[in-house]
């Protein structure tokens, strides 16, 4: 089963860490030397803030992949416990942005690439859970408040087994009030 | 602060009040959020929805500058319902029966057309806060921002002293100071009314000490405060009073005060302006003189974090170029002046300095080392002495018969108030990733990445809707004194008539617009409310040109090469 | 490369918190920061604790650097041009003596530093100001 990195609005505080702790993470820590308008921002979650909430959202790492079904050129695929895009192979169409449900995923420019007409090549941006990165998912890494977590299956199983009980409980106490 | 950072999550109830640690102070938020997850309750009182006013029990929503009829209020209901107590109140405080004739008229239905609370939700909230123990109150700008701001940190007070919230762990009130160091400045004397130590200038006893320890006379009369600077420069009759020479250390006036035409003019009109920084700032273009530091990372000395902690921050590099630490460059001055100042590192600063101040003179560098962090009073030098967590202990108080007072006042307005050209409110707020004037933060590439010029004006969305602004549309903002350009942010976590804008910006510059009202005693502007309106711009691509351009010039005139122009 | 640690407190906000830095002593650069186990931040940092050190190395994004001690030789208005510190040290200190003799103590303002400076150049702003200037007049930036 896939992995995904979970938000918990009770223990988020909206402060973005996270946001900048995905961008190191994927362009390397050679950005705090260089010119900042050399590479691009992109964080591959988004922090939401309503009148109720704040939480970063992010990929869910589905496991029949709205994204990978509609992508006319393959770019997206499953890799490991993630589902991840090859911004080589996509041509920018939009067709996953449209499909998926979550809002996840984004369009951004790739700095330094140039098309034929001189323009910045664009290319699909979404959470990749940090993979080929050791130490897991930066988000979940950085969080000052424990707000992400990355939920496995094991973790998953064992949370599903914990409702189960309760649920088991419920019941029997719906059937004995008195007990 | 009263307490100790770390007990923020222990405590049974938490009155948050205009206190935003979520983008002050994440890490004083994380124990917040912690609190709750212990089951901690929560009162925030904030105009804004904040991340604490998210995940409270109560959300007081008060109209901006109404904080001491709220407080008042709540006072009120504490009293009028039995839930004081009576033995703290008698054993260990004074002046009760007085404050109790100037609440009196503070009930609940009276707060409630001034506070825009619901009379209700005011006795909800003060129950909660007498009744669940031990209750802790933190407030922030929110509070101290306005033309009457001690009144109120004052009224706080007396709602910890009503319940008897003083003197253990967890409880208490705590005001969490916003730089790193301003806790470290006030401790240090940088007070126009204070010595080292929070030693009055007034007092003879204690100047004869300082006159004794430093060899020559001392004034006796309370000195300047920096907020009536540009009017001592500008205004002042008396020639020997008028401020003709501004030596200005790590601050930049001319971006972070509020009215800044007139602290521009004033800078102007001083006649020898000498600023000692870091990095090119606003300031530098008035100076006369610049003197270059080494910053934070290539330096050492103390620094004392909000809770009283003294803990010593160390170099990482080796400084480039031709510079000297701040102690050395102001040593060498007075040298010059026939005042000689001769100290080989910081330690012997320190050394000196703790001598003098009872209540810092058990903190030396070696407990400091030892412990990681040493939380003053620390009164002997023995290494058990560790510190003090928390204040007051069993209700013993820092007056000379160690009784805490009562003080009681009525609820004033905000002074300039919405009106028909202006019909909106101002309020300056925090951005989370930038850090006071932003030299520091603004030239740290991925803080600079995620958020740049020209900042946000955050609006309700009913009010966006109804003037047509999207989402980062370019708006202008004005108030009588100036205005300035930014982005809108519709947000349904602003009433309706409320602005907020960050102030460190130099497009978006607030202060082109707030008020330099003073509160009498502590001389802080009334940064947190002043009457504004917010215009559209039709032309938006001239708009995002224009905002390109200025950015450009300012970071020319900062000396930066802007030939790849700046991003918008 | 020789890499070492040091572990300093964050220079952001009042919180107080401690970071581990790696530091290569050669090169003169950060490598890394990292969350210590501070009493207050007990392992943990924000975005400007985790990122906010790069200033160090003078990116040129927003503002210059200073460098060399610059004195206004022609007046407001006109260029900075850049001293030695001895001129530097010598014209402040002849200016605000004059100033001082001419206005007295009273008409001199300074200020100490809520900032990167410490508690030591605090403590010596303020001596400055009281002991060797002879006012009162010292103040920082906790009003505003």
């Amino acid at each position: 089963m896939n992995y995904f990195v979970k938000g918990n609005p009770d223990l988020c505080i909206g402060c973005r860490t996270c946001m900048i702790g995905c961008v190191v993470a994927h362009e390397g820590k050679h950005i705090f030397e260089i010119d900042p308008d050399s590479y691009t921002f992109n964080p591959k979650l988004h922090m939401v803030k309503t009148a109720k909430l704040s939480v970063p959202v992010q990929c869910k790492h589905c496991e029949n992949p709205a994204c990978m079904a509609v992508c006319p050129v393959g770019a997206i695929s499953r890799k490991g416990n993630a589902v991840v895009i090859d911004t080589d192979k996509c041509m920018g169409c939009k067709s996953c942005m449209d499909a998926c449900p979550f809002g996840a995923i984004n369009m951004v420019p790739v700095a330094g690439s140039s098309q034929a007409d001189g323009s910045e090549k664009v290319v699909a941006n979404k959470c990749d859970l940090c993979s080929g990165i050791p130490s897991g998912p930066a988000c979940v890494r950085v969080c000052p408040t424990a707000a992400l977590t990355l939920v496995t299956e094991e973790e998953l199983d064992s949370a599903m087994e914990k409702k189960r009980q309760e649920a088991a409980r419920t019941a029997y106490r719906e059937m004995y009030p008195q007990k | 602060m009263s307490m100790g950072i770390p007990e923020i999550e222990d405590a049974g109830c938490l009155l948050c009040f205009g206190y935003n640690g979520a983008d002050s102070h994440p890490i004083v938020a994380r124990r917040i959020v912690r609190g709750r997850q212990k089951g901690m309750k929560i009162i925030c009182a904030d105009p804004r929805v904040t991340e604490t006013a998210r995940i409270s029990d109560i959300h007081l929503q008060l109209k901006g500058g109404s904080n001491l009829a709220l407080v008042n209020a709540m006072a009120n209901v504490i009293w009028t319902e039995g839930l004081a107590d009576t033995q703290f109140i008698e054993e260990h405080t004074k002046g009760y029966d007085e404050f109790l004739k100037v609440i009196e008229k503070y009930t609940p239905e009276y707060a409630e057309p001034i506070t825009h609370i619901p009379a209700e939700e005011i006795r909800k909230a003060a129950r909660m806060y007498a009744t669940t123990k031990p209750a802790m109150i933190l407030y922030g700008m929110g509070v101290c921002q306005f033309t009457q701001a001690v009144d109120v940190v004052k009224g706080l007070a007396n709602l910890a002293l009503m319940t008897g919230n003083f003197g253990g762990p967890s409880m208490g009130i705590g005001p969490v100071r916003g730089q790193n160091n301003v806790q470290g400045a006030c401790d240090m004397g940088a007070l126009p009314n204070s010595y080292p130590g929070y030693q009055n200038v007034t007092d003879p006893a204690v100047r004869e000490k300082f006159e004794k320890a430093w060899g020559v006379p001392l004034s006796d009369k309370v000195g300047c405060p920096i907020t009536h600077v540009p009017h001592r420069v500008l205004h002042e009759e008396d020639e020997s009073k008028r401020i003709h020479a501004y030596y200005i250390f790590g601050e930049d006036p001319a971006q972070s005060d509020p009215d800044l035409a007139e602290v521009r003019e004033a800078l102007d009109k001083c006649d020898f302006v000498v600023m000692q920084d870091i990095y090119m700032n606003k300031t530098g273009l008035y100076a006369d003189v610049i003197l270059p530091a080494t910053a934070w990372g290539e330096n050492e000395g103390v620094y004392t974090c909000a809770d009283r902690g003294f803990q010593r921050f160390r170099k990482l590099i080796e400084p480039e170029g031709d510079l000297k630490p701040d102690w050395q460059i102001i040593a060498e001055i007075s040298t010059a002046m026939g005042y000689p100042m001769n100290y080989k590192n910081t330690e012997e600063i320190w050394d000196e300095l703790i001598d003098l101040c009872p209540s810092f003179k058990g903190a030396t560098y070696e407990k400091i080392e030892k412990y990681g962090c040493v939380q003053w009073p620390c009164r002997d030098k023995s290494l058990e002495d560790k510190g003090t967590p928390y204040l007051h202990k069993n209700g013993v108080f820092a007056t000379a018969d160690h009784k805490a007072l009562f003080y009681g006042t009525d609820w004033h307005p905000p002074l300039e108030l919405e009106n028909d050209q202006y019909p909106m409110t101002l309020s300056t707020v925090r951005e989370v990733g930038h850090y006071s004037v932003r030299t520091m933060t603004g030239n740290c590439r991925t803080l600079r990445n995620l958020e740049d010029e020209p900042g946000w004006v955050q609006m309700n969305t009913e009010d966006c809707r109804r003037m047509g602004f999207v989402k980062g549309e370019l708006v202008k903002i004005l108030s009588k004194r100036g205005y300035c350009i930014t982005r809108c942010l519709p947000t349904d976590r602003v009433k309706p008539g409320a602005t907020y804008m960050t102030y460190q910006w130099w497009i978006g510059a607030c202060n082109e617009l707030t008020t330099a009202k003073l509160d009498p005693i502590s001389n802080t502007p009334e940064y947190k409310y002043c009457a504004c309106r917010v215009e559209k711009i039709e032309d938006q691509e001239w708009a995002e040109r224009h905002v390109m351009e200025l950015y450009d010039d300012i970071r020319a005139q900062m000396g930066i090469d802007t030939g790849k122009g700046a991003k918008a | 490369m020789a890499l070492k640690q040091v572990q300093t407190t964050c220079p952001y906000c009042g919180a107080g918190c401690q970071i581990m830095f790696t530091v290569d002593a050669d090169a003169n650069k950060i490598v890394e920061a990292v969350p210590a186990d501070g009493r207050t931040n007990a392992g943990t940092l924000c975005l400007k604790g985790h990122y906010g050190w790069d200033y160090l190395n003078d990116p040129q994004i927003l503002t210059k650097r200073l460098r060399k001690p610059m004195i206004r030789k022609g007046g407001k208005k006109s260029p900075l041009e850049e001293v030695s510190w001895e001129e530097a040290i010598s014209y402040v200190a002849a200016k605000l003596t004059e100033i001082k003799e001419k206005f007295g103590p009273d008409s001199i303002m300074g200020t100490g530093s809520a900032r990167g400076a410490g508690n030591e150049a605090n403590y010596l702003m303020q001596k400055f100001m009281r002991a060797c200037i002879g006012t009162n007049n010292v103040d920082h930036c906790a009003r505003i």
